[in-house]
C-alpha cells in the first residue's frame, strides 16, 4: 500500500488486489449501515451501469429519522445535534437524517466505484492497474468517508477517548511481535480485534495522505 | 404544524431578539488534526492560524464553540459537521 500523492492533478494510492478487496468490503458495509442497498459484491458483480436515483430515498430517511440510531457505530455517524434540548434534537434528526445518510451513502458508492475491477481494467492500461485515482475535486468527500469507515471501526472497538487509540497501537504492535516470535509465555492474541485494528490504522494512514493533499492544492489555488 | 412552528419563532424573535444559540465541536479519538483543521479552515472561513488553535482547543480541552448566532443557522452549521463527521451539537448561548 501507497499513500495518496499528487499525481497529474488527482490524488493518487496505490493498493494490491487484497488491500482494494478489503477497502471495497468495508466500504459497502458501512453504506449498508446506513441504509444504502447492498453495493454488491466486490469485484463479482459488476455495479448498474447507471445510478438511478431513488426518488423514495428521503422518504425512507424520513420515516427512520424518528428514533435515535440503537447501533453505537451509526448514532457516531448521526449524532444526536442537541444533548441539552430533546425536542431540538429529535427536530434536527428528523430534518437533516437522511439528508446525511444520502450524502454519506453516495460517497462510499463512489469509493466502491473506483475501487471495482470493471472501473479499473477499462480506465487503466494495465500498468497503474493497481492505482486507486481521486480527482482533486473529490479529495475531501473521499477523505470524510474514510471518516466515516474509521468512526464505525472505532465504534466496534470501543475507541471513545484518545488513551483508547494510543492503546490499540499498543497492543497491535504486541500482538505483531507474539504472531512474529514462538514465545508461548505471549498473550493469547484476539485476531478479530487485530485485524480490524489493522484496517484502521491502515485506512487512517491513507486518510492522513489525502488530507495532506487536500491542504497543499488548496494553499497552491490560494496563491 | 410547521405553520405553527413558524408562527411561534416569529413571536420568538419579535419578543427575543438575544436567543443566540452556539455550534460545539467536540474532541473524539478519530478524527485527524489536519482534516479538523482544513475542516475549520473551509467550512468556517478561519485563517489557517485560527483554525489550528480551534482544533487545538478542541483536542486540549474537548471541545470548542465554532460559530454563533440564530438556531436555523447553527442546524446547517452541525448538520455540515455530521457530515464531515465531526462531532457537533447546538444549544442556546450561555447555557
Amino acid at each position: 500500500m501507497r499513500g495518496f500523492v499528487a499525481q497529474g492533478g488527482d490524488a493518487v494510492a496505490i493498493l494490491d488486489d487484497e488491500e482494494r478487496l478489503v477497502v471495497a468490503r468495508i466500504v459497502a458495509d458501512v453504506a449498508l449501515l446506513l441504509g444504502a442497498d447492498a453495493f454488491g459484491e466486490a469485484y463479482s458483480d459488476p455495479a448498474p451501469a447507471t445510478d438511478v436515483d431513488d426518488p423514495f430515498e428521503f422518504l425512507r430517511g424520513l420515516e427512520e429519522s424518528i428514533r435515535e440510531p440503537s447501533d453505537p457505530a451509526i448514532l457516531r455517524l448521526l449524532p444526536n445535534a442537541a444533548p441539552t434540548e430533546r425536542e431540538v434534537a429529535d427536530e434536527f434528526r428528523r430534518l437533516t437524517d437522511g439528508e446525511l445518510r444520502a450524502i454519506k451513502t453516495r460517497r462510499l458508492r463512489r469509493i466502491w466505484d473506483q475501487l471495482s475491477r470493471d472501473t479499473y481494467s477499462r480506465d487503466t492500461d494495465g500498468a497503474g492497474s493497481d492505482e486507486w485515482v481521486v480527482p482533486a475535486d473529490e479529495a475531501l468527500a473521499t477523505a470524510a468517508a474514510l471518516t466515516d469507515i474509521r468512526l464505525v471501526l472505532a465504534s466496534r472497538l470501543g475507541l471513545v477517548t484518545d488513551d483508547d487509540a494510543n492503546r490499540l497501537h499498543h497492543e497491535i504492535d504486541l500482538a505483531a511481535s507474539a504472531l512474529e516470535g514462538d514465545d508461548e509465555t505471549a498473550l493469547p492474541v484476539d485476531h478479530e480485534r487485530v485485524w480490524l485494528g489493522m484496517l484502521y490504522q491502515a485506512l487512517t494512514w491513507l486518510q492522513e495522505s489525502l488530507v495532506e493533499f487536500v491542504a497543499r492544492t488548496d494553499e497552491e489555488t490560494d496563491v | 404544524m410547521d405553520t405553527q412552528r413558524e408562527t411561534e419563532r416569529e413571536g420568538n424573535l419579535a419578543t427575543r431578539v438575544d436567543d443566540v444559540w452556539v455550534t460545539i465541536v467536540w474532541n473524539d479519538p478519530v478524527n485527524l488534526m489536519s482534516y479538523v483543521t482544513h475542516i475549520f479552515q473551509t467550512y468556517f472561513a478561519l485563517s489557517r492560524a485560527v483554525a489550528e488553535a480551534r482544533m487545538r482547543e478542541v483536542h486540549e480541552h474537548g471541545r470548542s464553540v465554532l460559530s454563533s448566532g440564530p438556531r436555523e443557522k447553527m442546524e446547517a452549521d452541525v448538520q455540515a459537521m455530521h457530515g464531515y463527521g465531526l462531532w457537533a451539537t447546538l444549544q442556546r448561548s450561555g447555557e
